[in-house]
């Protein structure tokens, strides 16, 4: 692992970006920084899912991260190997104007090299359908933290099915309320109890 | 009030503070805030209704009583939009002002205080809410000093004072009328949750945890007294009830951070409400399971917590339940997309289980949610009803605290103005009794003090 991913890996703000300063003034590219970051933030995730970081930690990644991101904007246009992993249309539905959770996840799926488009909280049904229509993405996130939410995550699934595109698109529903339950009641595919196994799901849908 | 509803009352309460106490009920309590209670009294009040009119909320808590007479105790409801509309709280959604009238009233973050500004409110923190804070969180003071924001501060008051009166009115109907306890009075946050909650948001503190550990310490210590003292000022008086206590972000840190960031002061203050005479009812929020091992802390039964959820109440039992009353076990897809025949096992399952011994109430997710089926609500009461008897013969009769210190071992209440300032600038000579203007004088500076710092 180079520095820079165990520095980003470590949680060393100040470290990542006197190592990413450096790196640019050595030359180096866009691509090359971004690939040794993105290695870091994979290890995060590994450090999540055996319980050594925490919520905290990973959104303190994801800032570190967007921070990076952010400063090596000048580097970036028209680069090769800058496409997205993918685009993830993601809200919180409607009935409930939580985002906490969702924030985290939209962030840590942009640290992994999606491109998301972030709807908001209190989204209503339609408002998912025209998104995945409009963007033609794979996954659509429904966010929610209020267990009076199940009838509204059943909602948008019916409706993406009245559109005619219940094919085109993964529907993965996140938060602590979701189970396996809750996913067959609404009709969708997935479900994610924390951001690191929604990020998981979108990888192996694109992957 | 009739014998039979007194002995009523007595039997509930003594039941809910035995099981708080780790020792033998005659059975299992039923203490739970029951989400669902409008749709199973068949009402068609909506939340708004609840959120302004706790009078309806009331009517029904007393069909429900009326309807479920194994219930223990009644969560009265803690919050009223009245005051929330009079100050303008950017924070809160209201429901029907600007959410669904159905919908519960929804909490929206923000960085309220910016990241360099922690030294003005460890220095002073009520300094700081009035010149910085007020203006940016609360819609009514943007004109600091305006007319208009005079006026709010006044009708803050007056609805906090509404609201006491409204609950207190609550609470006395819900006793005289149908013996039956609220499940708490009074409300404790930990410093790190207020800060987290009203100042910086969960993003801003998870930053200055990493960016400024110090600052965000001293912040805690800072504003520690004044958690302490709304707790004391809102809570039962006579200590039979417990002290409400939510808690927010430990759901979100590592052990490391709880321990150095959350933990020290919100046991501080926990402690100096037990030894003032009161128990806490804490609510778990989200997977608890990293830091639970610290409520094994505190005293044996001065907590009940309701465990979330998220976290498994097996889990929970082994790492603090030997020695605090837990609430909870009762899956939330369960009780709104299950079937009576599953509640019914599961609740015999937890009995048999965590609740074997004692220690251990009913609960879905820190509540019975709004949307749970009425005939799985009654499953729920039945199973435990039938499975949670520890002996027959009454229940054991309520306690008295052991403990009524009013100070807490905290320092003087703090003032803006202390009597001896204002009795010099005006030049009063008081030929009278000062000692009896000076106590009106610093209660209600006293009071305004504490709701300032609430607000």
């Amino acid at each position: 692992m180079t520095e820079l991913a165990k520095a980003l890996r470590d949680l060393d703000e100040k470290k990542v970006h006197e190592l990413v300063e450096k790196m640019v003034e050595q030359g180096a590219s866009y691509t090359d920084i971004i690939k040794e970051c993105n290695e870091g933030i994979i290890a995060v995730g590994e450090l999540f899912e055996s319980k050594k970081y925490y919520l905290t930690e990973l959104m303190f990644s994801a800032e570190i991260m967007k921070e990076i991101m952010d400063k090596l904007e000048p580097l970036a246009g028209g680069v090769v190997g800058r496409e997205p992993v993918g685009t993830v249309v993601i809200g919180t539905v409607k009935g409930d104007i939580h985002d906490i959770g969702k924030n985290i996840v939209i962030n840590f799926l942009r640290s992994n090299g999606f491109e998301v488009v972030d709807l908001g909280v209190d989204v209503p049904a339609e408002k998912f359908v025209k998104k995945v229509k409009e963007t033609g993405t794979r996954v659509l996130g429904l966010s929610a933290l209020l267990n009076t939410t199940y009838p509204e995550m059943k909602n948008v699934v019916d409706a993406l099915k009245e559109a005619g595109l219940r094919d085109q698109v993964k529907v993965i529903i996140g938060g602590a309320i979701c189970s396996e339950k809750v996913r067959e009641f609404a009709g969708a595919d997935y479900y994610a109890n924390d951001a690191v196994a929604g990020v998981k799901i979108c990888n192996s849908i694109y992957g | 009030m009739s014998g039979e509803v007194t002995d009523l009352y007595r039997q509930r309460l003594g039941r809910y503070q035995a099981a708080i106490a780790m020792e033998t009920p005659d059975r299992i309590p039923l203490s739970f805030s029951v989400g669902c209670g409008a749709k199973v009294t068949g009402h068609n009040y909506q939340r708004q209704h609840f959120m302004y009119e706790p009078e309806l909320f009331l009517e029904v808590l007393l069909e429900l009583a009326n309807m479920y007479p194994q219930l223990d105790t009644m969560h009265p409801g803690v919050q009223w939009a009245p005051f929330w509309d009079a100050v303008n709280s950017r924070m809160y959604r209201v429901p029907g002002r600007d959410i669904s009238p159905d919908s519960i009233h929804q909490f929206e973050e923000k960085e309220y205080m910016k990241d360099d500004e922690y030294p003005l409110f460890i220095e002073d923190p009520i300094g700081y809410k009035m010149n910085y804070y007020f203006p940016r969180a609360l819609g009514e003071f943007d004109e600091k000093g305006s007319i208009r924001s005079h006026v709010a501060f006044l009708k803050a008051g007056l609805a906090h004072m509404m609201f006491a009166s409204i609950m207190g009115d609550v609470r006395q109907q819900l006793v005289e009328k149908a013996g039956m306890p609220v499940a708490f009075k009074g409300a404790y946050l930990a410093p790190f949750d207020y800060i987290s909650d009203f100042y910086r948001g969960l993003n801003g503190i998870m930053k200055d945890m990493f960016r400024q550990p110090e600052n965000v310490i001293k912040a805690c210590e800072a504003i520690l007294p004044y958690m302490v003292r709304r707790a004391m000022e809102t809570a039962d008086p006579s200590r039979e009830y417990p002290i409400f206590n939510p808690t927010h972000k430990p759901c979100f840190m590592s052990p490391k951070q709880f321990d150095t960031f959350y933990w020290p002061t919100y046991k501080k203050g926990l402690l100096m409400l037990i030894e003032a005479g009161w128990k806490v009812r804490i609510f778990l929020e989200g997977d608890w399971s990293p830091h639970w091992h610290h409520i094994a802390e505190l005293p044996k039964g001065t907590v009940v917590c309701d465990v979330d959820n998220e976290a498994d109440i097996f889990e929970a039992k082994k790492a603090f339940g030997h020695k605090q009353c837990i609430t909870g076990g009762i899956p939330t897809d369960m009780l709104i997309l299950g079937d009576p025949e599953d509640i019914r096992a599961r609740v015999k399952h937890l009995c048999e289980t965590v609740g074997r011994e004692g220690g251990w109430i009913p609960n879905g997710p820190g509540h019975i949610p709004e949307n749970t089926k009425p005939e799985n609500f009654q499953a729920l009461i039945e199973a435990t009803i039938k499975y949670g008897r520890y002996y027959e013969g009454s229940p054991p009769e309520p306690r008295t605290a052991s403990n009524n210190s009013n100070t807490a071992g905290l320092s003087e209440p703090n003032v803006i103005t202390p009597w001896e300032v204002v009795k010099k600038e005006n030049g009063w000579e008081v030929p009278g009794d000062e000692k009896l203007i000076k106590k009106y004088w610093d209660k209600l500076e006293q009071m305004a003090y504490n709701l300032i710092m609430s607000m």
